[in-house]
Protein backbone atom coordinates (compact mmCIF):
# COMPACT_ATOMS: atom_id res chain seq x y z
CA UNK A 1 0.00 0.00 0.00
CA UNK A 2 2.78 2.33 0.73
CA UNK A 3 5.03 1.02 -1.79
CA UNK A 4 2.08 1.78 -4.35
CA UNK A 5 1.61 5.63 -2.96
CA UNK A 6 5.54 6.22 -3.24
CA UNK A 7 5.74 4.83 -6.55
CA UNK A 8 2.68 6.74 -8.10
CA UNK A 9 4.73 10.08 -6.40
CA UNK A 10 7.74 8.83 -7.78
CA UNK A 11 6.22 7.84 -11.48
CA UNK A 12 4.39 11.16 -10.96
CA UNK A 13 7.79 13.29 -10.74
CA UNK A 14 9.34 11.40 -13.48
CA UNK A 15 6.46 11.90 -15.68
CA UNK A 16 6.84 15.96 -14.66
CA UNK A 17 10.71 16.17 -15.35
CA UNK A 18 10.04 13.71 -18.60
CA UNK A 19 7.66 17.02 -19.90
CA UNK A 20 9.88 19.66 -18.77
CA UNK A 21 12.82 18.29 -21.20
CA UNK A 22 10.41 17.15 -24.17
CA UNK A 23 9.12 20.94 -23.76
CA UNK A 24 12.47 21.91 -23.63
CA UNK A 25 13.38 20.12 -26.50
CA UNK A 26 10.41 21.17 -28.80
CA UNK A 27 11.50 24.65 -27.37
CA UNK A 28 14.87 24.23 -28.82
CA UNK A 29 13.96 22.42 -31.89
CA UNK A 30 11.43 25.57 -32.28
CA UNK A 31 14.54 28.33 -32.37
CA UNK A 32 16.33 26.64 -34.33
CA UNK A 33 13.77 26.26 -36.88
CA UNK A 34 12.87 29.54 -36.69
CA UNK A 35 16.88 30.69 -37.96
CA UNK A 36 16.65 27.57 -40.19
CA UNK A 37 13.46 26.43 -42.00
CA UNK A 38 12.89 23.82 -44.18
CA UNK A 39 9.73 22.78 -46.36
CA UNK A 40 7.61 25.20 -44.02
CA UNK A 41 4.43 26.05 -46.37
CA UNK A 42 4.21 29.07 -48.07
CA UNK A 43 1.59 31.69 -46.61
CA UNK A 44 1.24 28.95 -43.36
CA UNK A 45 2.74 32.21 -40.87
CA UNK A 46 0.12 34.70 -42.62
CA UNK A 47 -2.32 32.30 -42.54
CA UNK A 48 -1.93 32.16 -38.23
CA UNK A 49 -1.81 35.05 -38.15
CA UNK A 50 -5.34 35.51 -39.10
CA UNK A 51 -6.23 32.62 -37.39
CA UNK A 52 -4.34 34.10 -33.97
CA UNK A 53 -4.82 37.83 -34.40
CA UNK A 54 -8.30 38.74 -36.28
CA UNK A 55 -10.22 35.92 -34.80
CA UNK A 56 -9.00 36.88 -31.30
CA UNK A 57 -9.67 40.62 -32.06
CA UNK A 58 -13.98 40.57 -30.65
CA UNK A 59 -13.04 38.22 -27.70
CA UNK A 60 -10.00 40.98 -26.54
CA UNK A 61 -11.96 43.73 -27.45
CA UNK A 62 -15.06 42.97 -25.22
CA UNK A 63 -13.40 41.23 -22.04
CA UNK A 64 -10.58 43.95 -21.94
CA UNK A 65 -13.12 46.78 -22.29
CA UNK A 66 -14.94 45.49 -19.81
CA UNK A 67 -12.26 45.05 -17.74
CA UNK A 68 -11.17 48.43 -18.31
CA UNK A 69 -14.39 50.09 -17.38
CA UNK A 70 -14.58 47.67 -14.13
CA UNK A 71 -11.32 48.62 -12.78
CA UNK A 72 -11.83 52.73 -13.28
CA UNK A 73 -14.78 52.42 -11.82
CA UNK A 74 -13.86 50.64 -8.78
CA UNK A 75 -10.35 52.66 -8.23
CA UNK A 76 -12.76 55.82 -8.58
CA UNK A 77 -15.20 54.97 -6.04
CA UNK A 78 -12.35 53.91 -3.67
CA UNK A 79 -10.92 57.36 -4.40
CA UNK A 80 -14.15 59.25 -3.88
CA UNK A 81 -14.54 57.80 -0.40
CA UNK A 82 -10.85 59.01 0.48
CA UNK A 83 -9.89 62.09 -1.15
CA UNK A 84 -11.78 62.62 -3.93
CA UNK A 85 -8.73 63.86 -6.23
CA UNK A 86 -9.24 61.47 -9.67
CA UNK A 87 -6.11 63.62 -11.22
CA UNK A 88 -3.83 60.63 -10.44
CA UNK A 89 -6.74 57.89 -11.87
CA UNK A 90 -5.88 57.97 -15.62
CA UNK A 91 -2.02 58.42 -15.67
CA UNK A 92 -1.27 55.32 -13.64
CA UNK A 93 -3.99 53.27 -14.59
CA UNK A 94 -2.09 53.78 -18.28
CA UNK A 95 1.62 52.59 -16.36
CA UNK A 96 -0.14 50.06 -15.13
CA UNK A 97 -1.75 48.98 -17.56
CA UNK A 98 0.55 49.17 -20.34
CA UNK A 99 3.50 47.47 -17.81
CA UNK A 100 1.45 44.54 -16.20
CA UNK A 101 -2.14 44.12 -16.73
CA UNK A 102 -2.60 44.03 -20.68
CA UNK A 103 0.37 41.77 -21.31
CA UNK A 104 -0.80 38.95 -18.73
CA UNK A 105 -4.59 39.54 -19.74
CA UNK A 106 -3.61 39.31 -23.51
CA UNK A 107 -1.78 36.26 -22.65
CA UNK A 108 -3.82 34.69 -20.55
CA UNK A 109 -6.96 34.91 -23.21
CA UNK A 110 -4.59 33.91 -26.04
CA UNK A 111 -3.58 31.01 -23.93
CA UNK A 112 -7.13 29.94 -23.45
CA UNK A 113 -8.28 30.42 -26.93
CA UNK A 114 -5.04 29.80 -29.17
CA UNK A 115 -3.84 27.44 -26.87
CA UNK A 116 -6.56 25.29 -27.27
CA UNK A 117 -7.26 25.28 -30.61
CA UNK A 118 -3.68 24.68 -31.65
CA UNK A 119 -3.28 21.76 -29.03
CA UNK A 120 -6.62 20.66 -30.71
CA UNK A 121 -5.13 20.71 -34.22
CA UNK A 122 -2.22 19.32 -33.57
CA UNK A 123 -3.91 16.50 -31.23
CA UNK A 124 -5.93 15.34 -33.65
CA UNK A 125 -3.28 15.54 -36.23
CA UNK A 126 -1.68 13.24 -34.06
CA UNK A 127 -4.00 10.63 -33.13
CA UNK A 128 -5.19 10.69 -36.92
CA UNK A 129 -1.20 9.67 -38.13
CA UNK A 130 -1.05 13.30 -39.92
CA UNK A 131 1.75 13.79 -37.62
CA UNK A 132 3.44 10.28 -38.84
CA UNK A 133 2.64 11.01 -42.20
CA UNK A 134 4.71 14.29 -41.82
CA UNK A 135 7.57 12.81 -40.58
CA UNK A 136 7.67 9.32 -42.98
CA UNK A 137 8.03 11.97 -45.67
CA UNK A 138 11.14 13.74 -43.81
CA UNK A 139 9.24 16.96 -42.45
CA UNK A 140 10.00 17.75 -38.99
CA UNK A 141 6.17 18.44 -37.15
CA UNK A 142 7.74 20.99 -34.88
CA UNK A 143 9.44 22.91 -38.22
CA UNK A 144 6.18 22.62 -40.07
CA UNK A 145 3.16 22.87 -37.32
CA UNK A 146 4.90 24.92 -34.64
CA UNK A 147 7.60 27.35 -35.92
CA UNK A 148 4.85 29.14 -38.17
CA UNK A 149 2.41 28.95 -34.92
CA UNK A 150 5.23 30.32 -32.56
CA UNK A 151 5.89 33.44 -35.28
CA UNK A 152 2.44 34.54 -35.75
CA UNK A 153 1.85 34.02 -32.02
CA UNK A 154 4.32 36.45 -31.38
CA UNK A 155 3.65 38.87 -34.32
CA UNK A 156 -0.04 38.81 -33.22
CA UNK A 157 0.33 38.93 -29.10
CA UNK A 158 2.38 41.94 -30.13
CA UNK A 159 -0.20 43.84 -32.06
CA UNK A 160 -3.14 42.52 -30.09
CA UNK A 161 -1.28 43.86 -27.11
CA UNK A 162 -1.30 47.38 -28.28
CA UNK A 163 -4.37 46.98 -29.63
CA UNK A 164 -6.14 45.92 -26.29
CA UNK A 165 -3.72 48.45 -24.32
CA UNK A 166 -6.01 51.49 -26.52
CA UNK A 167 -9.22 49.42 -25.67
CA UNK A 168 -9.05 48.89 -22.12
CA UNK A 169 -7.41 53.12 -21.85
CA UNK A 170 -10.01 53.97 -23.80
CA UNK A 171 -13.11 51.80 -22.10
CA UNK A 172 -11.60 53.00 -18.60
CA UNK A 173 -11.63 56.91 -19.64
CA UNK A 174 -14.87 56.82 -21.24
CA UNK A 175 -15.95 55.14 -17.27
CA UNK A 176 -14.27 57.92 -15.90
CA UNK A 177 -15.88 60.39 -17.35
CA UNK A 178 -19.24 59.30 -17.40
CA UNK A 179 -20.19 58.09 -14.13
CA UNK A 180 -17.35 60.41 -12.17
CA UNK A 181 -16.84 63.59 -14.71
CA UNK A 182 -13.33 63.00 -15.22
CA UNK A 183 -12.19 65.18 -17.64
CA UNK A 184 -10.56 63.24 -20.71
CA UNK A 185 -7.40 65.97 -20.94
CA UNK A 186 -6.77 64.62 -16.84
CA UNK A 187 -7.00 61.31 -17.74
CA UNK A 188 -4.65 61.02 -20.87
CA UNK A 189 -1.96 61.82 -19.61
CA UNK A 190 0.90 59.38 -20.51
CA UNK A 191 4.37 60.88 -18.93
CA UNK A 192 4.04 58.62 -16.04
CA UNK A 193 4.81 55.56 -18.33
CA UNK A 194 8.60 55.28 -19.10
CA UNK A 195 10.66 53.50 -21.63
CA UNK A 196 10.96 51.14 -19.14
CA UNK A 197 7.78 50.14 -18.98
CA UNK A 198 7.04 49.90 -22.27
CA UNK A 199 10.13 47.55 -22.96
CA UNK A 200 9.21 45.83 -19.93
CA UNK A 201 4.96 45.34 -21.57
CA UNK A 202 6.41 44.66 -24.51
CA UNK A 203 8.74 41.75 -23.69
CA UNK A 204 5.94 40.46 -22.18
CA UNK A 205 3.59 40.38 -25.10
CA UNK A 206 6.38 38.92 -27.04
CA UNK A 207 7.98 36.05 -24.42
CA UNK A 208 4.05 35.18 -23.59
CA UNK A 209 3.15 34.99 -27.59
CA UNK A 210 5.82 32.88 -27.93
CA UNK A 211 5.21 30.50 -24.74
CA UNK A 212 1.87 29.64 -25.92
CA UNK A 213 2.22 27.94 -28.92
CA UNK A 214 5.03 25.70 -28.21
CA UNK A 215 3.80 25.02 -24.47
CA UNK A 216 0.40 23.88 -26.65
CA UNK A 217 2.30 22.48 -29.63
CA UNK A 218 3.55 20.29 -26.96
CA UNK A 219 0.73 19.20 -25.80
CA UNK A 220 -0.58 18.59 -29.04
CA UNK A 221 2.12 16.34 -30.18
CA UNK A 222 2.35 14.26 -27.54
CA UNK A 223 -1.41 13.54 -27.62
CA UNK A 224 -2.50 9.22 -27.09
CA UNK A 225 -5.54 7.69 -27.68
CA UNK A 226 -8.20 9.02 -29.55
CA UNK A 227 -10.77 11.98 -29.31
CA UNK A 228 -10.82 11.43 -25.38
CA UNK A 229 -6.76 12.30 -25.94
CA UNK A 230 -7.37 15.46 -27.80
CA UNK A 231 -9.43 16.86 -24.72
CA UNK A 232 -7.07 16.10 -22.61
CA UNK A 233 -4.73 17.18 -24.41
CA UNK A 234 -6.51 20.70 -24.87
CA UNK A 235 -6.71 21.68 -20.98
CA UNK A 236 -3.48 20.46 -20.50
CA UNK A 237 -2.78 23.18 -22.83
CA UNK A 238 -4.60 25.78 -21.28
CA UNK A 239 -3.75 25.16 -17.92
CA UNK A 240 0.01 24.67 -18.73
CA UNK A 241 0.38 27.50 -20.89
CA UNK A 242 -1.46 29.53 -18.35
CA UNK A 243 1.13 28.78 -15.79
CA UNK A 244 4.11 29.14 -18.06
CA UNK A 245 2.12 32.79 -18.97
CA UNK A 246 2.38 33.32 -15.15
CA UNK A 247 5.77 32.45 -14.31
CA UNK A 248 7.41 34.32 -17.34
CA UNK A 249 5.33 36.96 -16.61
CA UNK A 250 6.84 36.75 -12.81
CA UNK A 251 10.18 36.31 -13.92
CA UNK A 252 10.35 39.48 -16.34
CA UNK A 253 8.49 41.92 -14.11
CA UNK A 254 10.93 41.17 -11.62
CA UNK A 255 13.83 41.48 -13.95
CA UNK A 256 12.78 44.84 -15.05
CA UNK A 257 12.05 45.65 -11.59
CA UNK A 258 15.56 45.27 -10.23
CA UNK A 259 16.55 47.40 -14.39
CA UNK A 260 14.86 49.52 -16.38
CA UNK A 261 11.85 49.89 -13.97
CA UNK A 262 14.35 50.75 -10.97
CA UNK A 263 13.47 53.71 -8.90
CA UNK A 264 10.92 54.81 -10.79
CA UNK B 1 16.07 -5.03 -48.66
CA UNK B 2 14.83 -5.14 -45.16
CA UNK B 3 15.98 -7.60 -41.46
CA UNK B 4 14.94 -7.34 -38.53
CA UNK B 5 16.93 -9.21 -35.67
CA UNK B 6 15.57 -9.53 -31.90
CA UNK B 7 13.62 -6.19 -32.00
CA UNK B 8 11.91 -5.09 -28.87
CA UNK B 9 9.87 -2.55 -28.29
CA UNK B 10 7.72 -1.38 -25.13
CA UNK B 11 5.48 1.47 -25.33
CA UNK B 12 3.89 2.92 -22.19
CA UNK B 13 5.34 0.23 -20.02
CA UNK B 14 3.55 -2.23 -22.42
CA UNK B 15 5.69 -4.66 -24.30
CA UNK B 16 4.37 -4.39 -27.86
CA UNK B 17 7.05 -6.40 -30.12
CA UNK B 18 8.92 -9.19 -28.31
CA UNK B 19 12.10 -10.63 -30.04
CA UNK B 20 10.78 -10.10 -33.69
CA UNK B 21 13.81 -11.60 -36.36
CA UNK B 22 12.40 -11.18 -40.30
CA UNK B 23 13.79 -10.78 -43.01
CA UNK B 24 12.10 -9.89 -46.67
CA UNK B 25 13.88 -9.90 -50.02
CA UNK B 26 13.56 -7.44 -52.56
CA UNK B 27 10.72 -7.62 -54.61
CA UNK B 28 8.38 -10.38 -51.69
CA UNK B 29 5.31 -9.60 -50.59
CA UNK B 30 4.37 -10.03 -47.17
CA UNK B 31 1.16 -10.09 -45.70
CA UNK B 32 0.70 -9.33 -41.87
CA UNK B 33 -1.93 -10.62 -39.91
CA UNK B 34 -2.99 -11.16 -35.95
CA UNK B 35 -5.46 -10.41 -33.69
CA UNK B 36 -5.99 -7.20 -32.65
CA UNK B 37 -3.33 -5.25 -30.78
CA UNK B 38 -1.04 -7.68 -31.74
CA UNK B 39 1.75 -5.13 -32.79
CA UNK B 40 1.30 -5.34 -36.51
CA UNK B 41 0.84 -1.28 -37.12
CA UNK B 42 3.32 -0.70 -34.69
CA UNK B 43 5.96 -3.43 -36.47
CA UNK B 44 4.91 -1.54 -39.67
CA UNK B 45 5.80 1.93 -38.21
CA UNK B 46 9.15 0.56 -37.07
CA UNK B 47 10.23 -0.65 -40.04
CA UNK B 48 9.93 2.80 -40.78
CA UNK B 49 11.94 4.47 -38.27
CA UNK B 50 8.79 6.09 -36.97
CA UNK B 51 9.46 3.99 -33.37
CA UNK B 52 12.77 3.00 -32.16
CA UNK B 53 13.25 -0.15 -31.01
CA UNK B 54 14.78 -0.62 -27.23
CA UNK B 55 16.28 -4.31 -28.47
CA UNK B 56 16.99 -5.63 -31.85
CA UNK B 57 18.80 -4.39 -34.99
CA UNK B 58 16.94 -3.16 -38.34
CA UNK B 59 18.83 -3.42 -41.27
CA UNK B 60 17.10 -1.43 -44.18
CA UNK B 61 19.05 -1.63 -47.74
CA UNK B 62 22.10 -2.34 -45.81
CA UNK B 63 21.40 0.80 -43.27
CA UNK B 64 21.05 -0.06 -39.68
CA UNK B 65 17.94 2.36 -38.60
CA UNK B 66 17.65 1.53 -34.91
CA UNK B 67 20.76 4.22 -33.59
CA UNK B 68 20.36 6.39 -36.69
CA UNK B 69 19.58 10.19 -35.29
CA UNK B 70 16.02 11.49 -36.75
CA UNK B 71 17.84 13.34 -39.72
CA UNK B 72 19.74 10.60 -40.97
CA UNK B 73 16.83 8.24 -40.99
CA UNK B 74 15.08 10.58 -43.37
CA UNK B 75 16.97 9.56 -46.27
CA UNK B 76 15.76 5.85 -45.57
CA UNK B 77 12.58 6.84 -45.47
CA UNK B 78 12.45 7.85 -49.01
CA UNK B 79 13.28 4.28 -50.15
CA UNK B 80 9.55 3.55 -48.89
CA UNK B 81 5.61 4.65 -49.33
CA UNK B 82 3.45 4.06 -46.87
CA UNK B 83 -0.37 3.98 -46.79
CA UNK B 84 -1.52 5.00 -43.17
CA UNK B 85 -4.48 2.96 -41.12
CA UNK B 86 -6.34 6.40 -41.06
CA UNK B 87 -5.38 7.24 -44.35
CA UNK B 88 -3.80 10.03 -42.78
CA UNK B 89 -4.61 12.69 -45.28
CA UNK B 90 -3.92 16.19 -44.57
CA UNK B 91 -7.30 18.09 -44.03
CA UNK B 92 -5.61 21.48 -44.47
CA UNK B 93 -4.19 20.22 -48.10
CA UNK B 94 -6.49 19.53 -51.45
CA UNK B 95 -6.57 16.29 -52.44
CA UNK B 96 -4.04 16.65 -55.28
CA UNK B 97 -1.55 18.20 -52.68
CA UNK B 98 -1.99 15.69 -50.49
CA UNK B 99 -0.71 13.18 -53.03
CA UNK B 100 2.11 15.88 -54.28
CA UNK B 101 3.52 16.15 -50.66
CA UNK B 102 5.99 13.52 -50.68
CA UNK B 103 7.28 14.39 -54.12
CA UNK B 104 7.71 17.89 -52.96
CA UNK B 105 9.90 17.03 -49.93
CA UNK B 106 11.58 14.45 -52.39
CA UNK B 107 12.52 16.97 -55.08
CA UNK B 108 12.21 20.35 -53.97
CA UNK B 109 13.15 21.93 -57.69
CA UNK B 110 9.73 20.13 -59.24
CA UNK B 111 7.61 23.92 -59.91
CA UNK B 112 3.70 23.94 -58.38
CA UNK B 113 2.70 22.86 -62.06
CA UNK B 114 4.88 19.77 -62.76
CA UNK B 115 3.94 18.64 -58.83
CA UNK B 116 0.12 19.14 -60.01
CA UNK B 117 0.91 17.03 -63.48
CA UNK B 118 2.48 13.59 -61.06
CA UNK B 119 -0.12 14.22 -58.94
CA UNK B 120 -3.22 14.07 -60.93
CA UNK B 121 -1.64 11.33 -63.29
CA UNK B 122 -1.19 9.13 -59.73
CA UNK B 123 -4.90 10.13 -59.32
CA UNK B 124 -5.91 9.08 -62.53
CA UNK B 125 -4.21 5.58 -62.15
CA UNK B 126 -5.82 5.03 -59.00
CA UNK B 127 -9.36 5.91 -60.37
CA UNK B 128 -9.70 9.50 -59.24
CA UNK B 129 -9.72 11.67 -61.97
CA UNK B 130 -11.19 14.98 -61.46
CA UNK B 131 -10.87 15.00 -57.71
CA UNK B 132 -7.76 16.74 -57.33
CA UNK B 133 -9.11 19.82 -56.26
CA UNK B 134 -11.45 18.49 -53.40
CA UNK B 135 -10.76 18.20 -49.65
CA UNK B 136 -10.16 15.59 -47.98
CA UNK B 137 -13.22 15.79 -46.19
CA UNK B 138 -15.49 15.66 -49.39
CA UNK B 139 -14.23 12.15 -50.02
CA UNK B 140 -16.14 8.90 -49.33
CA UNK B 141 -14.09 5.64 -47.65
CA UNK B 142 -12.82 4.38 -50.69
CA UNK B 143 -11.46 7.19 -52.08
CA UNK B 144 -9.71 8.45 -48.98
CA UNK B 145 -7.96 5.12 -49.33
CA UNK B 146 -7.16 5.60 -52.73
CA UNK B 147 -5.77 9.26 -52.37
CA UNK B 148 -3.69 7.62 -49.61
CA UNK B 149 -2.23 4.83 -52.06
CA UNK B 150 -1.64 7.70 -54.49
CA UNK B 151 0.21 9.41 -51.78
CA UNK B 152 1.93 6.08 -50.72
CA UNK B 153 3.42 5.04 -54.40
CA UNK B 154 3.82 8.52 -56.43
CA UNK B 155 7.82 8.49 -55.59
CA UNK B 156 8.37 5.21 -56.41
CA UNK B 157 9.53 3.96 -53.70
CA UNK B 158 10.88 0.55 -53.51
CA UNK B 159 9.22 -0.80 -50.16
CA UNK B 160 5.93 -0.03 -49.84
CA UNK B 161 3.52 -0.67 -46.81
CA UNK B 162 0.17 -0.67 -46.55
CA UNK B 163 -1.31 -0.84 -43.46
CA UNK B 164 -5.07 -1.64 -43.59
CA UNK B 165 -5.75 -0.95 -46.89
CA UNK B 166 -9.37 -1.89 -47.72
CA UNK B 167 -10.33 -1.88 -43.75
CA UNK B 168 -14.79 -0.55 -43.21
CA UNK B 169 -14.90 -1.01 -47.28
CA UNK B 170 -17.34 -2.92 -49.28
CA UNK B 171 -16.12 -6.42 -51.06
CA UNK B 172 -16.50 -4.64 -54.36
CA UNK B 173 -14.55 -1.74 -53.17
CA UNK B 174 -12.24 -4.29 -51.65
CA UNK B 175 -12.00 -6.29 -54.92
CA UNK B 176 -10.73 -2.99 -57.00
CA UNK B 177 -8.15 -1.41 -53.94
CA UNK B 178 -6.13 -5.25 -54.31
CA UNK B 179 -6.49 -4.96 -58.29
CA UNK B 180 -5.18 -1.28 -57.77
CA UNK B 181 -2.12 -2.65 -55.37
CA UNK B 182 -1.38 -5.80 -57.63
CA UNK B 183 -1.55 -3.46 -60.31
CA UNK B 184 1.18 -1.10 -59.09
CA UNK B 185 3.15 -3.84 -57.59
CA UNK B 186 3.35 -5.46 -60.85
CA UNK B 187 4.63 -2.26 -62.40
CA UNK B 188 7.12 -0.69 -59.64
CA UNK B 189 8.14 -4.49 -58.67
CA UNK B 190 8.12 -2.95 -55.45
CA UNK B 191 8.82 -4.90 -52.30
CA UNK B 192 5.25 -4.80 -50.51
CA UNK B 193 3.67 -5.14 -46.63
CA UNK B 194 0.50 -5.33 -46.54
CA UNK B 195 -1.66 -5.17 -42.78
CA UNK B 196 -5.05 -6.35 -43.57
CA UNK B 197 -7.94 -7.83 -40.84
CA UNK B 198 -9.69 -9.27 -44.24
CA UNK B 199 -7.49 -12.16 -44.34
CA UNK B 200 -9.08 -14.18 -47.53
CA UNK B 201 -8.67 -10.86 -49.79
CA UNK B 202 -5.27 -9.78 -48.38
CA UNK B 203 -4.19 -14.02 -48.83
CA UNK B 204 -4.72 -14.08 -52.76
CA UNK B 205 -2.51 -10.90 -52.53
CA UNK B 206 0.35 -12.00 -50.91
CA UNK B 207 3.04 -14.59 -51.24
CA UNK B 208 4.14 -15.34 -47.55
CA UNK B 209 2.03 -14.71 -44.44
CA UNK B 210 3.82 -13.23 -40.89
CA UNK B 211 1.77 -14.16 -38.22
CA UNK B 212 1.85 -11.89 -35.02
CA UNK B 213 0.10 -12.56 -31.16
CA UNK B 214 0.95 -9.96 -28.90
CA UNK B 215 4.29 -8.79 -30.43
CA UNK B 216 5.58 -12.35 -31.20
CA UNK B 217 6.03 -14.09 -34.11
CA UNK B 218 3.82 -17.12 -34.45
CA UNK B 219 4.35 -17.99 -37.89
CA UNK B 220 6.83 -16.77 -40.87
CA UNK B 221 6.31 -18.17 -44.03
CA UNK B 222 4.84 -18.92 -47.55
CA UNK B 223 1.28 -18.03 -47.63
CA UNK B 224 0.43 -21.52 -48.72
CA UNK B 225 1.51 -22.71 -45.88
CA UNK B 226 -0.28 -21.13 -43.30
CA UNK B 227 -2.94 -23.57 -43.20
CA UNK B 228 -0.31 -26.89 -42.28
CA UNK B 229 0.67 -24.33 -39.17
CA UNK B 230 -0.14 -26.50 -36.36
CA UNK B 231 0.46 -23.49 -33.55
CA UNK B 232 -3.02 -23.53 -31.72
CA UNK B 233 -3.68 -19.35 -32.05
CA UNK B 234 -2.85 -19.74 -35.95
CA UNK B 235 -5.08 -22.26 -36.23
CA UNK B 236 -8.07 -20.55 -34.58
CA UNK B 237 -7.42 -17.03 -36.00
CA UNK B 238 -7.29 -18.42 -39.59
CA UNK B 239 -10.21 -20.55 -39.56
CA UNK B 240 -12.09 -18.30 -37.50
CA UNK B 241 -13.23 -20.79 -34.68
CA UNK B 242 -15.05 -19.85 -31.76
CA UNK B 243 -13.12 -22.01 -29.65
CA UNK B 244 -9.71 -22.26 -28.63
CA UNK B 245 -6.82 -19.90 -26.84
CA UNK B 246 -7.91 -16.60 -28.23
Amino acid sequence: MIGNFFASIGAFVLGLIEAFFAGLSIAGRTFRGVFHPRGRARGEVLAQMYQIGNRSLLFVTVTLGALGMVLVFQVCLQINKITGDQSQVGPEFIRGMVHAFVPILTAMMLATRVGAGIAAELGSMTVTEQVDALRMTGVDPVDYLIVPRFLASIIMTLVLGIYATVIVVVAGALMAHTAFDVNYAVFFVFEKVTWGDLGVGLTKLAVHGGAIPIVSGYCGLSTTGGSEGVGTATTRAVINSSLTVIILDFVISAIGLMTVQAGV
Amino acid sequence: MIRCDGLGLTLSHRPVLNDLSWELAPGSVWGIIGPPASGKSVLAKTLCGLFTPQQGTLHVDGVEMTRLPEPERVTVRRKMGMLFQNNALFDFLRVWENVAFPLARQDPSLSREALAARAGERLRAVGLAGSEEKWPSELSGGMKKRVGIARATICNAPVLIYDEPTAGLDPVTTSKIYDLLTDLRTRHASTVIAISSDIPALRRFVDHILFLHQGQVRYRGPEAGLEACEDPVVYQFVRGLGEGPL
